[in-house]
C-alpha cells in the first residue's frame, strides 16, 4: 500500500486567496496536492462548525484563507474570521485536536508563491501530526 | 459611577427581602411610574413559578420576587415581550443577576429591546435545583430561606451558583441589597442613570453609604472566586481531551432541552434541527465505512462542540442547561468552563452594559497574534523572497 497522505480541506475566500491559488496555479508553481479545495465568498463566511464537521468527516486537516488585514471586499470580513477562529482554538484543544491541525493565514490575489508555500508548509505540519483520529471514530 | 460613589436609599423594613420588594414595587405601581410588572408567581400546583407579567396591584399579593428556583430563565421573558421591539409601556421587572446578564446579551443580539424596560436585581444567595425543587417543593423553600440567610447556595443549589461571582449588582437599573445586613434591613440602588432617575421620581434619594454591604458582598465573591477557580481546575482535568467529552456526554439521550432552555440559544431553527443536518443513508454507510463505525442518531458531541463554538462568548453560566437536563449531565459546568476561556480571549464578560458590542460584532485592526503565527514560517520565506 502506498504511503499515507494527508487529506487537507481549504477553505479560500473568493477575492483574494482563490485568486492567489489560481496565479499559483497558472504559474506553474509545485505545491503538494493534499488539499481539497472550497471557495467561499469570504473567510467571515467560515462557521466554526464547519471545521469541527471536516475534522470529524475525515480530514486531516483544515487550511482556512482570507484576504490580508485592510483587503477585505467586505471590508471586514477577514478581521471577523479572525475573532472566530479565536474562539474556536481554545474549543479545539479542548476536544484534544493538536492545534496545527486547523491553520489560518492571509493570502492575497497577487501571491501565488505564498500560496504554495503555505500550502507545503501546513501540508506537512500535518504529515508530521499523522492521521486525525480524534474526531474520526467517536463523535 | 465608580464603586465608592455609590450610594442607596434604605427601604422600610418587612419580614423578608422579599416582601421589601413587594412593596417597592406596590409604590411604583401606586404613583404610577410603571404600567406593569414581571415577577414570578407561584403556579396553582405549588411546585413551581412562572413569570407574571402584570398590571392589577392585587396580584403582587402572591407573588415572589426573590424566588427559590428558576423554571424559565427571565431572559426569555423578557424576550418574548420585546422581542419585535420596545413598547410604550414601562414594565419592571425584578429578576435574577444572571438573567437580567442574559438579558444583556440578548439585547445586543437584537432580541431584547430593554428601552422602556426597567430592570431589577437582588444579591443572588443561588438557585435551587428545578428537579430537586419539583422533588419538594416545601423542603426546597426552607433551605431557600437558609440560602438567603447566609447568603451562601448549598448544596441543593445549582453547581454553577457555587462559583458565581456576579451574583450581586451587575449593570442592572436598579439594585436590592440585603445579603450581609442586619435582619430587615435592604438598601435599594441606582445602577445606571435611567434607574436613578426611576428612583427619584419615587422619592427615594440615594444618600445612604452602602460601605457595610459592599464588605460583605466583597467577601462572598472572594469565596465564590476561590471556589470557581477550584471548580475550573477540577474540570479542566475530568473533561481534556476527546475521551473526557465523550464521557461527560456519554448518557446524552440527544433532547436538545439545554439548547431550549437557553436563554442565549434564540435561533428559530437550530442548525443541528435542521434538514441540513440529516443525511441520507447512503452518507452515512460511507462515513461508517470511512470511520469503522458512527453512532446513530450522528453528530450527538457536534451538537455541544457545536453549541460552544456558537454561544459560548454569550454564555452568562445561569445553569438553566443542567437544570433541564433528563439524564442529569452536568452541562452547565462544562459550557462555564469553555465560556471562561473563550470570553477571556476578547476580555469580555458577557452581560456587562457597558456599551461595548458583541467580541463578533467588532475587531481591532492589530490582535490575536496567536492566531496566524502558525504560518509565520512562511511568512519569513515569502519576505525573504522580495
Amino acid at each position: 500500500m502506498s504511503e499515507w497522505q494527508p487529506k487537507i480541506l481549504a477553505i479560500l475566500c473568493n477575492w483574494c486567496s482563490y485568486a492567489g491559488a489560481d496565479l499559483a496555479g497558472v504559474s506553474r508553481m509545485q505545491y503538494p496536492p493534499n488539499i481539497r479545495v472550497v471557495r467561499v465568498p469570504c473567510s467571515g463566511r467560515v462557521d466554526p462548525l464547519f471545521i469541527m464537521k471536516s475534522l470529524q468527516s475525515g480530514f486531516d486537516g483544515v487550511l482556512i484563507s482570507g484576504c490580508h488585514p485592510g483587503d477585505c471586499h467586505y471590508i471586514s470580513g477577514n478581521y471577523v474570521a479572525r475573532r472566530k477562529f479565536a474562539v474556536l482554538k481554545p474549543l479545539l484543544e479542548f476536544i484534544g485536536i493538536e492545534p496545527d491541525r486547523v491553520q489560518f493565514s492571509w493570502i492575497s490575489a497577487g501571491e501565488g508563491e505564498r500560496f504554495a508555500t503555505v500550502v507545503t508548509k501546513v501540508t506537512e505540519d500535518i504529515r508530521k501530526l499523522g492521521p486525525s483520529t480524534k474526531l474520526v471514530k467517536k463523535l | 459611577m465608580t464603586d465608592s460613589e455609590r450610594k442607596g436609599a434604605v427601604l422600610p423594613a418587612a419580614k423578608e427581602p422579599g416582601d421589601a420588594v413587594l412593596d417597592f414595587l406596590r409604590l411604583v405601581m401606586e404613583k404610577k411610574l410603571a404600567d406593569a410588572v414581571i415577577l414570578p408567581l407561584k403556579v396553582p400546583s405549588g411546585d413551581s413559578y412562572a413569570w407574571i407579567l402584570m398590571n392589577d396591584i392585587s396580584l403582587l399579593d402572591d407573588a415572589v420576587p426573590i424566588a427559590a428556583t428558576m423554571p424559565v430563565h427571565g431572559a426569555k421573558a423578557l424576550r418574548s415581550l420585546t422581542r419585535k421591539g420596545p413598547g410604550n409601556l414601562t414594565v419592571i421587572a425584578v429578576m435574577r443577576p444572571c438573567e437580567i446578564r442574559a438579558a444583556m446579551e440578548l439585547e445586543k443580539l437584537g432580541q431584547v429591546h430593554p428601552d422602556n424596560l426597567i430592570l431589577a436585581t437582588y444579591d443572588c444567595p443561588g438557585a435551587v435545583q428545578l428537579q430537586k425543587y419539583v422533588d419538594d417543593p416545601a423542603g426546597s423553600e426552607k433551605l431557600f430561606t437558609e440560602m438567603m440567610q447566609k447568603g451562601k447556595p448549598d448544596d441543593s443549589a445549582k453547581p454553577v451558583c457555587h462559583y458565581c461571582e456576579n451574583f450581586s449588582m451587575f449593570d442592572s437599573d436598579i439594585h436590592f441589597g440585603h445579603l450581609g445586613l442586619s435582619d430587615k434591613e435592604m438598601f435599594v440602588i441606582p445602577g445606571s442613570s435611567k434607574g436613578s432617575k426611576f428612583l427619584e421620581e419615587l422619592g427615594l434619594t440615594p444618600a445612604v453609604d452602602l460601605s457595610a454591604w459592599e464588605e460583605g458582598i466583597d467577601k462572598l465573591k472572594t469565596d465564590r472566586k476561590k471556589a470557581r477557580k477550584s471548580a475550573f481546575e477540577e474540570t479542566g482535568v475530568q473533561l481534556r481531551g476527546i475521551d473526557g467529552l465523550l464521557s461527560v456526554f456519554a448518557n446524552c439521550i440527544g433532547c436538545h432541552n439545554c439548547q431550549s432552555a437557553c436563554p442565549i440559544c434564540y435561533c428559530r431553527l437550530c442548525y443541528f434541527d435542521s434538514e441540513t443536518a440529516e443525511q441520507n443513508p447512503d452518507a452515512l454507510i460511507i462515513a461508517a465505512e470511512k470511520r469503522g463505525g458512527i453512532s446513530l442518531p450522528e453528530d450527538r458531541i457536534l451538537f455541544h462542540t457545536g453549541r460552544m463554538a456558537h454561544m459560548s462568548l454569550s454564555c452568562v453560566s445561569c445553569g438553566q442547561c443542567s437544570d433541564a437536563c433528563p439524564v442529569s449531565i452536568p452541562v452547565a459546568g462544562v459550557f462555564s468552563y469553555i465560556a471562561d476561556q473563550t470570553q477571556r480571549t476578547f476580555e469580555y464578560i458577557a452581560g456587562r452594559n457597558d456599551g461595548d458590542p458583541l467580541p463578533l460584532r467588532q475587531f481591532r485592526k492589530s490582535e490575536l497574534p496567536g492566531v496566524h503565527e502558525l504560518v509565520k514560517d512562511a511568512d519569513a520565506e515569502v519576505s525573504s523572497h522580495e
